[in-house]
């Protein structure tokens, strides 16, 4: 689920940029700190849309660094245990498929891919059905349930299920579902 | 509170009586009392408690006191008793001691009686005189027994680890030795000791043993207590079936276990999981289905371990001949399989299928005199020959019991309970479980409460809220749902976390963190966890990812440690094989830390070393090499989930990234080369050589030794040439024996004997000649290029330059030279940012080398790689990669020099140690015309090569200094005093600093003149197309495929290598 949240940070800038464009260098400096980033507690930062203030910079003792409180506005990406999230699938292979969520990774499991698909091996590793009509491969466009999140300090893994009501393939590669 | 510490007393006393009268009874006794009063007597068994450990520490003093003043002794006790109480309850005091004396007196009268009573039988055996024994000496006796007493009682009422450790045996007590005797008459012969005892007792030469015990247990043995050998031996003299010869000391450690009574087996039951202990079936899991306590018999099911054939062959046989069956013991034992009825018809045997009365009527299977039901053996059994003492049924083997046709039968339930069953205290307060058994069976709750029966569960169910329901643990079962994550706390998997993606009844498939593998757990072994654990990585002396030695010829990696094996990735390259190992088929661990494998290209590669796979099943996989091990590598590919990652190959379908120049078949090369390059280059190969002479083999990642230079020659230095090659050595305690080198230094050689299997290092002038003379006939002069050195130095071009110092700056200074160089520099080592080691390796000048021909030939190209007639591909760089690990205190001593040397001889203005030096050639107009071609790095002599402009702190330096990075076609933002920022591209660089820009990211606005102050380049973003604005390899453009900190990843457009740079040095493209 996206929010838009606000956040503080305290960035520290080299006495070097001091000067007209202080401003400008401290938010892209945070902009090329944040984005990208992941806390277990807000998820993925995806980008940081206004810098609301910047406080008064503090001159650290013995290294003549400034540090800058910052409050900024900012777009996350946090997954939940439930939500449903459209992915592209990055990787299939026995055991399962790999999705990618925008910069989430989610792994579906074989035990949670509907029995009636089958690992098919090959030249392009695919889950499919027994007459073929529904094929999950690498870069299908696939719905799925996030069943379980574990969140490490820079990445939120998921684990999903396409074993459910309207779950599954949306979209192949090569366009069409 | 004191009263009752009295009446304790009191009771206490009685214990005392009847514990002389009767054991059992005083066991009652104190249940009783348990019942009673159990608080009061808790709260006293702690007080005693201390004083008890008093006591001990007491103890010695007190047993001297005990002799002369006994009853003394009685008072010190009972105030010391009353001092602790008189805190609690003083007025009681005076009561107290009065209670405590009579409690003696009182005491003393009945010990007596009991005394008579006990020991009429013993006091008659006593001496004559003894019987007029007076009454002090009576009392002195009594009061040696009562002391006992009152100790057994203390003893009895608690059982602290400090009362126990007291108890054990030391080297005081008397000792216990083992005597042998005939096996069936050990009770026999400890009576007979017991009589022989009161016997010569009676005869006045008492036997000096304390006791002789028999154990139901053990036949053939007696123990027998006492202070030496020889009283033993005295008193076993003469005694038929006691062995005279063997008495043996029980070591004081072991005098527990001997009388220490093994706890009784848990009972067995129905549906619990049993092991066979002998027969066929021996060892094979087996489910109780029925017990009969009495007869202690129990019908277990089994699967049956029946080969049919033999079977069917016997009954037909059997009509005719009857039972020959002699061989029936060497047969192989079948393989446990279900029986299948329509196989059983094909064999034509005769199946009687009737009700067995034993068990509810239910029909049976009946041929071959056994008994089947659903392809099971139900098999009666007697309880002592199976074993259900810590049976837990593996995973694997409960899955084989489960008949793969019953789905979800009643088995399947039997499954998680039968585990449960076995394992106390699985459940934790607040466990989520589910009933599984019972009515009411698929309640959910949360455990409240665990004792040591029953766990105490909160039903979830809102109408049963606030309830608390008591389970046996058997009928209970974790509960947990997909997307759980947990740790797995037993079993196989111990230790491992991941999230749940199935649940079955009793098991899940939870999909590890760290090796993304399905792992089958019982519900029973895991709990909820949050923590994230990389599982086992420790078995024995062996880690995960050890090189491992399975047998004289095959090693593996390990790629998964279990509880007591591990997976190993064999070393076939030809497909993934993984084994489950034991511990104990694990040869050794091996050490390959130096070894070396050849690529395709005949690059050495060491380990940590990034190859890319090109041949074979695992093609197009990278990733460093963790282990090598006679040409074949173990790869780490992150990408590759199965076997942690781990590919086998071999070493000739890889090739090594990073651009490790291969030496070995460098001669015929050389040669070409020189060809190509005439009299030109040839000097300065020759000049650079004597420095890299030591060395030309060394071109490991270790970059061992790059700070040798010139004549000097370290020991620890690699000599690949040698490796691999067939030596015989000619001295020392090996001579004679032939082998193959499998690692060479300067000094030692490490030979893989022929004739044994074993890897000696030997001296190198151990060698025959064969081998040795070669390098002794001048150092490091006897290698393939020797016969160059020579010629370089007697080049006539520098014939004043000794080899050491460093002539060979010279080809820096020559704008043809320049080019040659970059492009083998791989950005990794520019990074490193070490910058005087890259040079001295050999990469260096065979890059040199290879790079020649093209260079001169056609000077201009920035294609020029692929086109390189000795060209190899120089992929992507080497993280980690070579040259860079050398040591830096001798690069330093060795830059030192050329900055020393040149500096004077050329009339350099700066030394290379100075930051504008190396960046200038590329800035100066003149030379920058010739850096299209240079895809990287510069100069080969070691020294400059080092401190060349390619690492980028020098590139940024250059940068600031010189402040003319402007390049066309680069998006800027352009800042001009008083004015917003704005984007603009770069039209055209103008000498004088100035640049013309066009405004608009893509340039489309209007032309302004700006100074590089005002100048600033805008970021690229992963994709972009960038141009190299600093370094070496300015002016060259790329895409930026990846951002890593302060480093971008940019795949070159004319080269299409890959580097890494730092993202300063770049400026991006407009895009058109």
């Amino acid at each position: 689920m996206f929010f838009h949240i606000y956040l503080e940070r305290n960035m520290q800038l080299h006495p070097r940029h001091f000067g007209p464009h202080l401003r400008d260098k401290l938010i892209s400096k945070l902009i090329q700190d944040v984005e990208g980033t992941c806390s277990g507690r807000h998820g993925f930062v995806v980008a940081v849309t206004a810098v609301e203030t910047i406080g008064q910079g503090l001159i650290r003792d013995g290294t003549g660094y400034v540090t800058f409180p910052m409050k900024y506005q900012c777009v996350v990406f946090r997954p939940f245990k439930g939500e449903i999230l459209e992915s592209v699938v990055t990787m299939v292979n026995k055991m399962g498929f790999f999705a990618e969520a925008g910069p989430v990774q989610i792994f579906v499991s074989n035990h949670l891919i509907p029995d009636d698909m089958v690992f098919q091996s090959g030249d392009v590793p695919s889950y499919e059905t027994s007459d073929g009509s529904v094929r999950i491969q690498k870069d299908s466009e696939v719905r799925l349930k996030i069943v379980g999140t574990r969140v490490d300090a820079t990445e939120i893994f998921c684990i999903g299920t396409i074993k459910d009501d309207f779950l599954g393939l949306i979209g192949n590669p090569g366009g069409g579902a | 509170m004191g009263y009752k510490k009295y009446s304790d007393d009191e009771e206490e006393n009685d214990d005392v009586e009847e514990e002389a009268e009767d054991v059992d009874d005083e066991e009652e006794e104190v249940e009783e009392e348990d019942e009673e009063e159990e608080e009061e007597r808790s709260r006293k068994r702690k007080y005693k408690g201390s004083q008890f450990i008093d006591d001990v520490a007491e103890e010695d003093d007190d047993e001297d006191e005990e002799e002369e003043a006994p009853r003394k002794r009685r008072h010190r006790r009972a105030s010391a008793f009353i001092d602790d109480e008189v805190a609690v309850a003083s007025d009681d005091e005076e009561e107290e001691i009065e209670g405590e004396d009579d409690f003696i007196q009182d005491e003393g009268v009945e010990m007596i009686e009991e005394e008579d009573r006990g020991r009429k039988h013993h006091r008659s055996m006593l001496p004559e005189d003894d019987q007029q024994e007076n009454v002090e000496d009576l009392e002195k006796f009594i009061q040696q027994r009562y002391g006992r007493h009152e100790y057994e009682e203390f003893e009895e009422a608690e059982t602290t680890d400090v009362e126990q450790q007291a108890l054990l045996p030391s080297v005081k007590d008397p000792k216990l030795w083992m005597v042998k005797c005939l096996p069936g008459h050990e009770r026999e012969a400890s009576i007979c000791l017991m009589q022989k005892f009161m016997d010569m007792d009676m005869q006045g030469k008492p036997l000096l043993i304390k006791s002789a015990i028999a154990l139901d247990h053990l036949k053939g043995y007696l123990y027998v207590e006492s202070e030496k050998e020889a009283y033993v031996r005295e008193a076993i003299r003469g005694m038929r079936m006691i062995s005279q010869r063997e008495v043996k000391l029980v070591p004081i450690k072991e005098m527990t276990d001997v009388l220490s009574v093994e706890k009784k087996s848990v009972d067995i039951d129905q549906d619990t999981w049993v092991r066979v202990k002998n027969g066929v079936y021996k060892g094979d899991l087996a489910k109780v289905v029925d017990v009969d306590h009495v007869r202690q018999r129990a019908t277990i099911k089994l699967i049956p371990r029946v080969d049919l054939q033999v079977l069917a062959l016997k009954m037909n046989e059997g009509l005719q001949k009857g039972g020959k069956d002699a061989d029936m013991k060497n047969k192989p034992r079948p393989a446990p399989r279900f029986i299948n009825k329509q196989e059983l018809q094909d064999l034509k045997i005769s199946v009687d299928t009737k009700r067995d009365p034993n068990h509810a009527g239910e029909y049976f299977e009946f041929f071959g005199g056994m008994q089947f039901k659903d392809g099971y053996l139900y098999k009666g059994v007697s309880l002592k020959s199976i074993d259900s003492n810590g049976v837990v049924p593996s995973f694997d083997e409960l899955q084989k019991f489960q008949k793969p046709t019953d789905e979800g039968g009643t088995d399947s339930m039997g499954l998680p309970t039968a585990l449960a069953s076995k394992r106390r205290g699985q459940f934790v307060k607040g466990d989520a479980v589910i009933v599984v058994q019972g009515d009411l069976k698929n309640l959910m709750g949360y455990v409240e409460k665990v004792d040591e029966d029953d766990v105490y569960v909160r039903p979830k169910d809102k109408e049963l809220k606030g309830s608390t329901l008591a389970f046996k643990d058997r009928q209970l079962c974790k509960f947990f749902k997909t997307g759980d994550h947990v740790k797995v706390v037993a079993g196989t998997h111990e230790g491992a976390t991941g999230m749940i993606v199935r649940v079955d009844l009793g098991s899940v498939v939870i999909l590890s963190d760290t090796t993304k593998e399905d792992l089958k757990v019982f519900t029973a072994n895991i709990v909820e966890s949050s923590e994230v654990t990389s599982g086992l990585n420790k078995l024995g002396d062996y880690e995960l990812h050890d090189l491992v030695l399975l047998d004289q010829s095959t090693v593996g990696v390990i790629v998964r440690v279990e509880k007591d094996s591990c997976q190993v990735l064999k070393g076939t390259p030809d497909r993934a094989e993984v084994l489950t190992v034991k511990l104990r088929d694990m040869r050794k661990k091996l050490f390959d830390r130096n070894t070396n494998a050849q690529d395709r290209d005949s690059n050495v590669i060491s380990l940590k070393d990034i190859v890319r796979v090109v041949e074979g099943p695992f093609k197009g996989r990278e990733g460093p090499v963790e282990h090598i091990n006679r040409g074949i590598l173990f790869i780490h590919d992150r990408h590759h989930l199965e076997n942690g990652g781990f590919l086998c190959v071999r070493g000739m379908w890889c090739v090594a990234l990073g651009g490790s120049r291969n030496r070995l078949d460098r001669g015929g090369r050389q040669a070409h080369n020189n060809n190509f390059n005439g009299g030109f280059q040839a000097p300065m190969n020759y000049l650079q050589s004597p420095r890299r002479s030591p060395h030309p083999f060394h071109q490991g990642p270790g970059g061992h030794g790059g700070s040798t230079f010139g004549g000097r020659q370290m020991g620890r230095r690699r000599d690949h040439g040698l490796v691999g090659t067939t030596a015989k050595i000619r001295t020392g305690p090996f001579k004679g024996y032939r082998g193959r080198v499998v690692d060479a230094t300067d000094h030692d050689v490490r030979i893989e004997l022929e004739s044994q299997m074993k890897v000696v290092t030997v001296r190198r002038d151990q060698l025959s000649d064969a081998v040795g003379s070669q390098y002794h006939n001048g150092g490091g002069a006897s290698y393939r290029e020797s016969p160059r050195y020579g010629a370089g130095s007697e080049t006539p071009l520098h014939p004043s330059r000794t080899p050491m110092h460093p002539a060979f700056m010279t080809p820096m200074r020559d704008p043809s030279a320049t080019p040659i160089h970059d492009g083998m520099r791989t950005p990794m080592r520019d990074r490193a940012w070490n910058p005087h080691t890259a040079m001295n390796t050999p990469l260096r000048d065979s890059s040199w080398d290879d790079a020649n021909p093209s260079t001169w030939g056609n000077s201009g190209t920035p294609q020029y790689q692929p086109g390189t007639p000795g060209g190899r591909q120089y992929e992507a760089p080497t993280p980690g990669g070579r040259g860079w690990a050398n040591t830096p205190t001798g690069s330093f001593s060795e830059a030192g020099t050329p900055s020393e040397s040149s500096g004077p001889s050329y009339g350099i203005p700066a030394s290379p140690y100075l930051i504008g030096t190396p960046g200038g050639p590329p800035m100066t107009p003149g030379v920058a015309s010739y850096l299209p071609s240079t895809p990287g790095g510069q100069p080969m002599t070691p020294g400059t090569g080092g401190l060349d402009p390619t690492s980028p702190a020098l590139g940024m330096g250059g940068l600031e200094i010189e402040n003319k990075w402007g390049l066309p076609e680069i998006v800027v933002t352009v800042r001009k005093a008083g004015e917003e920022a704005q984007v603009g591209v770069i039209q055209e660089a103008m000498p004088d600093g100035t640049c013309r820009i066009a405004l608009g990211s893509s340039g489309e606005g209007d032309m302004i003149i700006a100074t590089h102050a005002e100048l600033e380049l805008v970021v690229p973003k992963k994709t972009d197309r960038i141009k190299i604005v600093s370094g070496e390899l300015r002016r060259s453009t790329g895409k930026l495929i990846g951002i890593d900190g302060a480093d971008g990843i940019v795949k070159m457009d004319d080269t299409l290598d890959i580097k890494i740079l730092d993202m300063s040095s770049l400026g991006k493209m407009a895009a058109n």
